[in-house]
């Protein structure tokens, strides 16, 4: 037996799915080896058999016959056990030392083009990508139909690889920024991708940055959209979406799909996200404020209504409203992670039963249940799950500063988070860029 | 601040005083520019430098005293106007820490975060300051406007003077933001000009409302003017409020701007210390310089000293770099031939 | 390790913080009493003070009479705030009632004092009270509902407001006290039998001094001088009433040998409501116009006697008057002021009746 094939055998080949037989291709003894998982086995011999009984393939010398079927490679067990482990069908020569990479007749383990999960689209295209990468940039051609869209397909990892690719049109595309991510991600090539925070790893973005540096879309509309803009579009591997690059503040506002209404309708979906925004940053920081620090600013009536509904609540503002902004996150978190048959159980639970009986049992005010309520259905205007998550990270930050400032507080907050918002940049794009791709036409 | 000077300065026709200082604003800006256009892609630190050190030094150090005393001055003037206006119970020190806070925060990330965050508090603070001034013109009397026949006795008071904090204070960084940013030299002149209604209607609006016999008695008359608004449809109460704390947004900018400004100084002499230690250590030293003026009174000493200097910021820095231009302009040209 | 050691800093700023915003007293709303009216007498030397606190008490809101006495009205809040259960905060007044009395010997200080301390509002309204105030408030108590701002209410220009009240708010008597040419007229009430306030008229002050009083048909002219608006007003004469629609002014002023002239012209818009008898439009015009016309002299010539310029005609000089000139309007130009006043009244329409015209 050849050193090599004892090689793949050692390391792999406890493995009970591990397929390893040996048979003739025409007259040549060789060994098949596959993960029996990965493919369809019977179906790959088939295919093999009817590509050797090929009326085509007689007169052919064995090498011509091999790169046929093929890929042909020297003896590199390495390689060899990669290709296993991405699902091909490594089909060893025992006399010559060189083997093929058999391309399979696969095992279908991806699930099929299906309705968007995470976003939800009113009046529009109803596809959404995979976990297949290939297959997501099948979409995107297809959705797109322009010979500018332009692919590159990285891998990265050492011990288990994972290939990226990266998408954007030649023509409207900034060249340096593509050349820069490219460069970032060869760099760190060795490193592991297991999730969005190795990938920032890999770009060389800072882990502590609390505002996403993608936008994550599963929609190809968008994901079309975006690369018109000029932006690079990510695919990972097994991941259903894709990641756009750079993200720009102005994406928590808009959807292409709102585009498909009229314009002035349009404008005004947006203008209600820009309310929403706002709205949850404010509102639990202006409660704080006019209640503890500056009543002087409301109305004498909404002051005695306020005043009256607080009346008996035990503690301070500022304890009250983290507390409920705290049950409603562990009702916003808990919702996600019960299955889909017992959801609905928890929001009657944390809505109704627990606003109820708090407001009822005098631990928090009226006004403070409408306020939570009011922010949490703002927060969720804006685009994109991970930037609602950091406008709720903010809000945070503004309570705090509010009950200590009062309404300068917020003010102060709202100067912070602007120049937090306004000091990130990804690969010297400022997050608060608002015409990317003129830019990028310019310099491309 | 404006107002309550220019209304101590002169009992009428105080138009006439408002566009006598804008006409300076305007003449130092386009001679400052001028100046600068000789020297393309370079702050005024640089073209100083060139000259010679001493010269670097003679001219510089006057500037960062200035920027000093200013942010100084307006971190504590500031800070005492919220606790007279809305924050009774915050004790001093703990405002005068969150202005120089955030200023200190939005100057650490550089000239560009500064820029972006200011179109960020534009687009959120504008509105409201417009919507206020707007809402101002409530109580107005237009008699009160009358007599417009003004004199020029104001220009020898000492309010008249000090009330050029007003225009002295923007204009610096044309010179110092060259290398991040281009600008059109006729926007500025553009931004500069919409800025001057404001500063008629801050003057006259509490003129308008109260009379000048009764506005001279204020000591923030045009937030006086704001709080007798009564808007019976808006759900709050008190519009000076949100007037003021709008206000705060661009003074934290402004304030940052400024600091932003003093660090690029001092690193001409000092490059040796990083800029944020260095920005960090300044902000802690005018923290305690602010803790040490007791009272009012005191500001309004420093305001009075801090004249001397802006006025040597206003004439000496813009005419200097126009005639060093002109100089090595010709000496450029010398040595084409 | 980094990342640790900068979420151990993160965390300790974070506990800072909450240290921090414990450190200076800020009182929750339900902490503080929030009066809305606040009455004010002068006693020899010493000031009373009379709080109106509306209190919340299990689901409605209970009216609290508190008073006390001290040296400067601040002492006395502070006084009122160490004996409550919460502290007292001013910031919400809306309503100031000063004594007759005190008022008649001048309320400049109470005036200034509240501009220069900003818990009371620059709006809050200034009314003069013809009786005495611990009787005043009493009254109030009884007849006012469980809303609590009632008083403010009275006053409100979209509630219960009435062109016959004067609307005069504190930054306005500031201004009367230190302006040259211009007074204010203050409401003055007394509380009524069935209804919580009876407005009796106006108190005429100058320079923060009480000097008259005009009753409230003067009232609404003086409102209607100074552009308030007196739509839905009724006017009653001897043949009929009308609805005032709109009002509409023009003024010439002129300066001749020192004496100031002034030549003013009142269109008023009315709509016919009820008749007695058979007038013509032509008649209840000329009644109409002999009415006012008799009515504004009448109080013209009371508010020239007391030097008051409430309507502030003075404004009408500054052009033709200088500065320096203009301090001595009150005692050198106002009393020799020669006011020639025309109204002219258009009837908008009559009803559905139609009425002959001559």
């Amino acid at each position: 037996m050849n050193s090599s094939l004892q090689e793949i055998k050692d390391k792999i080949g406890n493995n009970d799915d591990f397929f390893f037989q040996r048979d003739y291709l025409g007259e040549f003894p060789v060994v098949l080896m596959a993960f029996k998982t990965l493919i369809d086995l019977p179906k790959t011999k088939k295919m093999l058999q009817t590509n050797i009984n090929n009326p085509f393939t007689i007169n052919k010398t064995l090498d011509e016959f091999l790169t046929g079927i093929g890929e042909v490679k020297e003896q590199d067990s390495k390689e060899a056990i990669s290709s296993i482990m991405e699902g091909k069908l490594i089909v060893y020569l025992e006399n010559i030392p060189k083997f093929v990479i058999v391309e399979p007749v696969s095992k279908i383990l991806n699930r099929a083009i299906e309705q968007p999960v995470n976003e939800n689209v009113l009046q529009g295209p109803l596809n959404s990508f995979t976990e297949d990468k290939d297959t997501n940039i099948g979409i995107v051609r297809r959705q797109m139909n322009s010979d500018n869209i332009q692919v590159i397909s990285l891998a990265v990892g050492n011990d288990q690889k994972k290939s990226l690719s990266l998408l954007y049109l030649k023509d409207l595309t900034n060249i340096d920024f593509v050349h820069k991510l490219i460069d970032q991600i060869k760099k760190n090539q060795d490193k592991e991708l297991n999730h969005l925070q190795d990938l920032s790893k890999i770009l060389g973005f800072s882990p502590w940055v609390a505002i996403s540096k993608y936008h994550t879309t599963e929609l190809p509309l968008e994901a079309v959209q975006f690369l018109k803009k000029g932006r690079v579009i990510l695919f990972q591997d097994r991941l259903p979406f894709a990641l756009v690059l750079p993200s720009l503040l102005w994406d928590i506002f808009t959807l292409e799909n709102d585009r498909n209404y009229p314009l002035p309708l349009t404008i005004a979906i947006r203008g209600v996200r820009i309310i929403g925004l706002l709205m949850t940053l404010l509102i639990p920081g202006l409660y704080v404020a006019l209640v503890a620090v500056n009543p002087e600013v409301l109305r004498i009536e909404l002051a005695l209504s306020i005043a009256q509904s607080r009346e008996g609540v035990p503690y301070p503002a500022l304890v009250e409203i983290l507390m409920m902004l705290v049950i409603l996150e562990l009702i916003l978190e808990a919702s996600i992670r019960l299955p889909r048959s017992i959801g609905p159980t928890i929001t009657m639970v944390g809505g109704i039963i627990l606003g109820q009986a708090v407001v009822e049992a005098k631990l928090v005010s009226n006004l403070l249940i409408i306020i939570l309520a009011a922010t949490t259905i703002a927060n969720s205007t804006v685009v994109g799950f991970q930037n609602s998550l950091t406008i709720r990270l903010f809000k945070y930050i503004i309570v705090i500063l509010a009950s200590i400032y009062g309404i300068l507080g917020i003010v102060a907050g709202m100067v912070l988070v602007s120049a937090y918002l306004a000091k990130i940049k990804s690969f010297g794009i400022p997050y608060l860029n608002l015409k990317f791709a003129k830019d990028g036409i310019k310099s491309g | 601040m404006y107002p309550e000077n220019i209304i101590a300065s002169t009992s009428e026709g105080h138009w006439l005083a408002i566009l006598l200082g804008v006409i300076i604003h305007f003449v130092v800006i386009s001679v400052y520019m001028k100046g600068l256009s000789f020297f393309p892609n370079r702050n005024i630190i640089g073209i100083y430098s060139s000259v010679g050190k001493g010269t670097a030094l003679f001219f510089l150090i006057p500037v960062l005293l200035y920027f000093l005393m200013v942010i100084i001055i307006t971190v504590r003037a500031y800070s005492e106007i919220i606790t007279i206006v809305f924050l009774s119970n915050t004790p001093l020190w703990a405002i005068m820490a969150l202005l120089l806070f955030i200023s200190t925060y939005i100057a650490s990330c550089g000239l560009e975060t500064i820029f972006r965050t200011g179109i960020l508090l534009a687009i959120l603070f504008l509105p409201l300051i417009l919507f206020i001034f707007f809402v101002s013109f409530q109580n107005v009397d237009w008699r009160y406007a009358i007599p417009i026949d003004g004199n020029f006795q104001f220009i020898k008071k000492r309010d008249y003077l000090e009330s050029f904090f007003a225009f002295s204070g923007g204009y610096l960084f044309l010179g110092f933001v060259q290398p991040f940013f281009s600008y059109n030299r006729k926007n500025v002149l553009i931004a500069a000009a919409v800025l001057i209604p404001f500063f008629f209607f801050s003057v006259y609006i509490p003129i308008l409302t109260f009379g000048q016999a009764t506005a001279s008695t204020f000591f923030l008359p045009f937030v006086v003017a704001v709080d007798a608004i009564n808007i019976n449809w808006l759900m709050f109460d008190r519009v000076t409020m949100f007037f003021i704390i709008s206000l705060i947004a661009f003074v934290m900018l402004f304030l940052s701007l400024v600091s932003w400004k003093t660090i690029r100084i001092i690193e001409q002499f000092i490059p040796s210390i990083k800029p944020v230690y260095m920005l960090i250590s300044l902000s802690v030293i005018i923290f305690l310089f602010c803790l040490s003026v007791p009272d009012w009174k005191d500001v309004e000493k420093l305001f009075w000293w801090n004249t001397i200097l802006r006025f040597y910021v206003l004439i000496a820095i813009p005419i200097s770099i126009y005639l060093i231009g002109i100089h090595s302009k010709r000496k450029n040209q010398h040595e084409n031939i | 390790m980094k990342t640790y050691k900068l979420a151990a800093i993160a965390l300790l700023h974070f506990c800072l913080l909450f240290i921090l915003s414990g450190c200076w007293n800020n009182k929750d709303i339900n902490h503080r009493v929030l009066p809305v009216a606040m009455g004010i007498s002068k006693q020899d030397k010493e000031y009373k003070v009379i709080l109106k606190i509306p209190e919340p008490h299990q689901g409605t809101t209970q009216i609290k009479i508190v008073s006390a006495t001290g040296t400067t009205i601040t002492q006395v809040v502070d006084k009122i705030s160490m004996n409550m259960e919460s502290s007292v905060d001013l910031l919400h007044v809306k309503v100031i009632i000063i004594e007759r009395e005190t008022a008649e010997q001048g309320v400049k200080d109470i005036i200034s004092g509240f501009m220069r301390a900003r818990d009371v509002s620059a709006k809050a309204l200034v009314v003069i009270c013809d009786e005495d105030l611990d009787e005043f408030f009493s009254k109030i108590k009884k007849t006012t509902g469980p809303e609590g701002t009632t008083l403010f209410d009275f006053f409100e220009k979209n509630a219960g407001w009435n062109p016959q009240i004067a609307l005069t708010r504190i930054w306005m008597v500031y201004r009367s006290i230190h302006s040259y040419t211009h007074d204010v007229a203050i409401p003055l009430v007394k509380s009524g039998k069935s209804t919580m306030v009876e407005q009796i008229g106006s108190a005429v002050i100058k320079n923060g001094k009480m000097v008259g009083e005009i009753n409230s048909d003067e009232t609404l002219l003086v409102n209607a001088f100074n552009g308030e608006g007196i739509q839905g007003r009724i006017e009653v004469m001897d043949h009929a009433s009308v609805l005032i629609i709109s009002d509409r002014m023009e003024h010439k002023s002129k300066l001749i040998e020192q004496k100031p002239y002034l030549q003013s012209q009142i269109n008023i818009k009315v709509v016919l409501l009820e008749t007695r008898g058979d007038p013509s439009t032509k008649v209840i015009k000329k009644e109409l116009e002999h009415l006012l016309t008799n009515r504004f002299n009448l109080m013209f010539t009371k508010f020239q006697t007391s030097k008051a310029d409430i309507l502030g005609l003075g404004q009408f000089y500054r052009t033709q008057i200088s500065r320096s000139q203009l301090k001595f309007w009150r005692s050198k130009y106002y009393p020799h002021l020669k006011m020639d006043i025309k109204f002219h009244i258009n009837i908008q329409n009559e009803g559905y009746l139609k009425t002959s015209s001559d």
